[in-house]
């Protein structure tokens, strides 16, 4: 998969949602990511994205681990319960190995660790596509 | 009827004159209602000598007696003389006596009369009233005519005088019975009368007894009240020295029943065997001369009880005078009660001597100074410790107060103790406060004052106990050097651990800057290059930068690497550690806390080093919050308790100046401060902390002052 396949495709347009209750990351990352060729949108909380129409149009899900109210580890569970089969990129700025593990464990693409380089996110926006 | 009438002319005459004298005597009774015997005979007699011409006419009538009867009689024209009816009787008793029957019958010379025909008649059908005689010279009498007129006057006289003898009869019968029902009357009157009187006299007699029966029953009732209710023992005796009376006091003191007392031997029962000898002598004595040495006197004695006890007793003995030999009442009284509490009277005046002597030896040798001042504080006794402690002797002290003695910084507030203690308003205080030696050197000492109170024998005083404290006070200041280090270190500590939290921070803004420098590089690398795109976020870029250095900046000194550990913990041990920990704080900053730690919390996972540090930050936080509070306690209370989801919940609750709206959103914000020497991240990192835990921290405004804030920590099985 390329970028040009991408950009070329005629297919519906991918959309990446983005939970972070963070605003700083809420402003730049969909920039970054529309610069990839997504469809981006962008949600302060897990809540606010499970009472959106957008989780039937989800391609890929870039979310935090650590959030007031339902966390990104909680907002995975939901979606497994409602059999939501989603690609996660996890991003989190605490270093923890072990959270890292389960919620790979629990099928999470990646977690990357803030502040995370544009390849970094390209590559696993790609694994996260390619498995889509 | 008659012979031969001479002429029928004569006859006529004659027959008319028979029936006239019929009539006559026929008319005869009608005059003799009501008339006595006497009367009728009489007024017969009379009829029949005239009517017939007769010489003479005789009744006897028999009395109610058979011996007796009364005589009767009238005679004609033709006698001179009256003979008397008893010579007429005599004359007439051959006849009279013997069968009269023979009559009639001629006597001759009867009274002067040569021959007169006598003619009886019977009164009554057997002559029971009498016999009735009539007599004349005429050789016709009696005639047929004649006859009849006598037989039937004889026949009235007879029916008149039964009558006239039934009436009187009656009349007597009456008059007796009259007689002795009156008699009767009076006899029964006079009983009457004697019953009366003895029926007053015995309602008198009975009326005396009623009232002398209600008298001993009120007087049995009253003695019976006062037996029962006495409490002294009461015990009567008779001369012989026998119980008659054993009340219920002297039951309960004794131990004897009434019953099993009465009868017997007063000496026997409660005199004890030691002393009966000399009670019987004492008795007999007594009852031999009259001489007594208990009599009418209170006495102390030894009395026996059932149980074989002996117990003191007061005894007073009352002789009750009465006809025949005398009897006596005791009163006997359990002094068993007195005795002990003279006895611990006299052992409490012993106790306090021996307590005095304590006391001032206890003043003297005592390792604190004692001072005793007045209530104007002038000094009036202290003990050789305090002498020392202060280098004044005793006789000098005497002339000072106690501010002399106090350091110039202290006097105004030990003033002003002194005189709310002396006022009443509390009974002691205990102060740390500095004393003036007499070298003008400077003791810390740790004194006790309190008020005695005015009483009976003594004007009240204060009293001051002073330990000398110099050495613990250096200490102190020393230990409160080495405890703001270690708040200091405590602080650094908390940062270090605050790694991740930090990190979080530090990483937030990076990442921005990261991912908007990427975003710039690829739209200007774009085809055609998306430059107002790339403008932006290079200017988000700087921003962010800037951002992150500040965080950096801040953070340099204070930044240190170390993993986090998870452990099941007790929070509320936590929060005691940390209490303890910032407790001279506190005292420090006069803040009173509070706890209310809900026991048997479930246990945390997480990171007990890092939450502790919220705990601090959040305590820190509060009495900041009240530094400038002077007009309310300065209250801190914390609380732990379950929360609703089974984890825990912790708040901390201040009284200070609340939050501010407008600050309000910025709370949590990093680096955001409202203090001069803050760094604005205490919430900040609380926050993080406390949301790597997966829990919650808030703040809510109180009703009243202040603002309480709260965290929660879900069960540690979602960790």
């Amino acid at each position: 998969m390329t970028d040009g396949q991408e950009q070329s495709s005629i297919k519906e347009p991918l959309v990446v949602v983005v939970v972070d209750d963070d605003e700083s990351v809420r402003e730049s990352l969909p920039d970054l990511l529309k610069e990839f060729g997504f469809t981006v949108l962008a949600f302060s909380s897990a809540d606010e994205f499970l009472a959106s129409e957008s989780v039937d149009r989800t391609t890929c899900l870039v979310l935090d681990m650590v959030m007031p109210g339902m966390s990104g580890l909680d907002l995975q569970a939901e979606l497994k319960n409602r059999g939501r089969k989603i690609p996660i990129i996890f991003i989190t700025a605490q270093k923890d190995e072990s959270i890292r593990k389960r919620v790979l464990d629990q099928g999470a693409v990646d977690v990357l660790l803030k502040p995370f380089s544009d390849t970094a996110l390209r590559k696993a926006l790609s694994k996260a596509m390619g498995e889509d | 009827m008659p012979a031969q009438p001479e002429n029928p002319a004569e006859e006529v005459r004659h027959l008319r004159r028979c029936i006239s004298d019929l009539v006559s005597v026929l008319a005869l009774p009608a005059t003799w209602t009501g008339g006595r015997p006497s009367q009728i005979l009489g007024n017969s007699l009379d009829a029949l000598v005239s009517m017939l011409s007769l010489d003479f006419v005789y009744a006897r009538l028999k009395d109610s007696t058979v011996t007796s009867f009364t005589e009767m009689v009238r005679v004609g024209a033709s006698w001179e003389s009256k003979p008397q009816p008893e010579d007429f009787g005599e004359k007439l008793q051959p006849w009279l006596e013997g069968d009269f029957q023979k009559l009639p019958a001629v006597a001759t010379d009867f009274f002067g009369k040569p021959a007169i025909t006598l003619v009886s008649l019977q009164l009554g059908l057997h002559a029971e009233i009498g016999v009735l005689v009539a007599g004349s010279q005429r050789s016709s009498f009696p005639q047929q005519t004649e006859k009849l007129v006598l037989n039937i006057a004889a026949n009235q006289a007879a029916i008149g005088l039964q009558e006239s003898s039934l009436l009187s009869a009656q009349t007597r019968v009456a008059s007796d019975l009259g007689e002795r029902v009156a008699q009767r009357a009076a006899e029964l009157a006079a009983t009457n009368e004697v019953l009366r009187k003895e029926i007053a006299e015995r309602k008198i007699v009975e009326e005396r007894l009623r009232r002398e029966e209600a008298e001993l029953r009120r007087s049995e009732a009253y003695k019976a009240a006062v037996l029962d209710s006495s409490l002294d023992c009461i015990v009567a005796m008779d001369h012989e020295g026998r119980i008659t009376e054993f009340n219920p006091a002297a039951e309960r003191t004794f131990g004897y029943q009434r019953d099993d007392a009465i009868g017997k031997h007063l000496g026997d029962v409660i005199v004890p065997a030691h002393l009966r000898e000399k009670h019987r002598a004492g008795f007999a004595r007594h009852v031999a001369t009259g001489e007594s040495r208990v009599l009418g006197k209170r006495t102390e004695m030894t009395a026996l009880c059932a149980d074989g006890k002996e117990i003191p007793v007061e005894i007073a003995i009352t002789r009750i005078a009465e006809d025949g030999p005398p009897s006596f009442t005791g009163f006997l009284r359990d002094i068993t009660e007195r005795k002990r509490s003279q006895d611990a009277l006299l052992e409490a005046h012993e106790k306090l001597a021996r307590s005095e002597e304590r006391w001032r030896l206890v003043f003297e040798n005592s390792a604190v100074g004692v001072t005793l001042a007045d209530f104007d504080t002038r000094l009036l006794a202290a003990n050789p410790v305090f002498q020392k402690m202060v280098g004044y002797t005793e006789a000098e002290l005497k002339q000072l107060n106690f501010l002399d003695i106090t350091v110039e910084e202290d006097r105004d507030s030990n003033r002003m103790l002194l005189q709310d203690l002396i006022h009443g308003k509390w009974r002691q205080f205990q102060i740390e406060k500095r004393y003036l030696r007499k070298d003008g050197g400077i003791i810390w000492a740790r004194v006790s004052v309190s008020v005695v109170a005015r009483t009976d024998r003594s004007s009240g005083f204060l009293l001051a106990l002073s330990e000398d404290v110099t050495d613990r006070r250096s200490a102190e200041e020393a230990l409160d050097e080495t405890r703001s280090e270690l708040a200091h270190i405590a602080r650094l500590t908390m940062l270090s651990t605050l790694t991740a939290a930090i990190a979080h921070e530090i990483n937030q803004p990076l990442s921005g800057i990261v991912t908007n420098a990427s975003t710039c590089l690829r739209m200007l690398d774009g085809n055609p290059p998306n430059l107002e795109g790339a403008r932006e976020t290079a200017r988000r870029t700087i921003r962010d930068g800037n951002r992150a250095s500040e965080v950096t900046s801040r953070l340099r000194a204070l930044f240190s690497k170390k993993n986090a550990t998870f452990e099941l913990f007790d929070l509320n041990d936590a929060v005691r550690e940390v209490i303890a920990l910032c407790a001279s704080e506190l005292q420090r900053n006069r803040v009173v806390p509070q706890s209310e730690l809900t026991p048997n919390l479930p246990p945390v996972l997480g990171d007990r080093t890092q939450i502790q540090q919220v705990i601090l930050n959040l305590l820190k936080n509060g009495w900041d919050a009240m530094s400038s509070v002077e007009n309310r306690p300065r209250g801190l209370l914390v609380k732990t308790e379950c929360d609703e989801g089974g984890g825990v919940r912790l708040s901390v609750k201040d009284s200070g100046v609340g939050i501010d709206p407008e600050i309000e959103k910025k709370l949590f914000e990093a680096f955001h401060t409202t203090k001069s020497d803050g760094m604005g991240i205490g919430l900040s990192v609380s926050r993080s902390i406390v949301e790597r835990h997966q829990g919650r921290l808030w703040a809510i405004r109180n009703d009243g002052p202040g603002a309480t804030f709260l965290f929660s920590i879900p069960p540690s099985t979602n960790t």
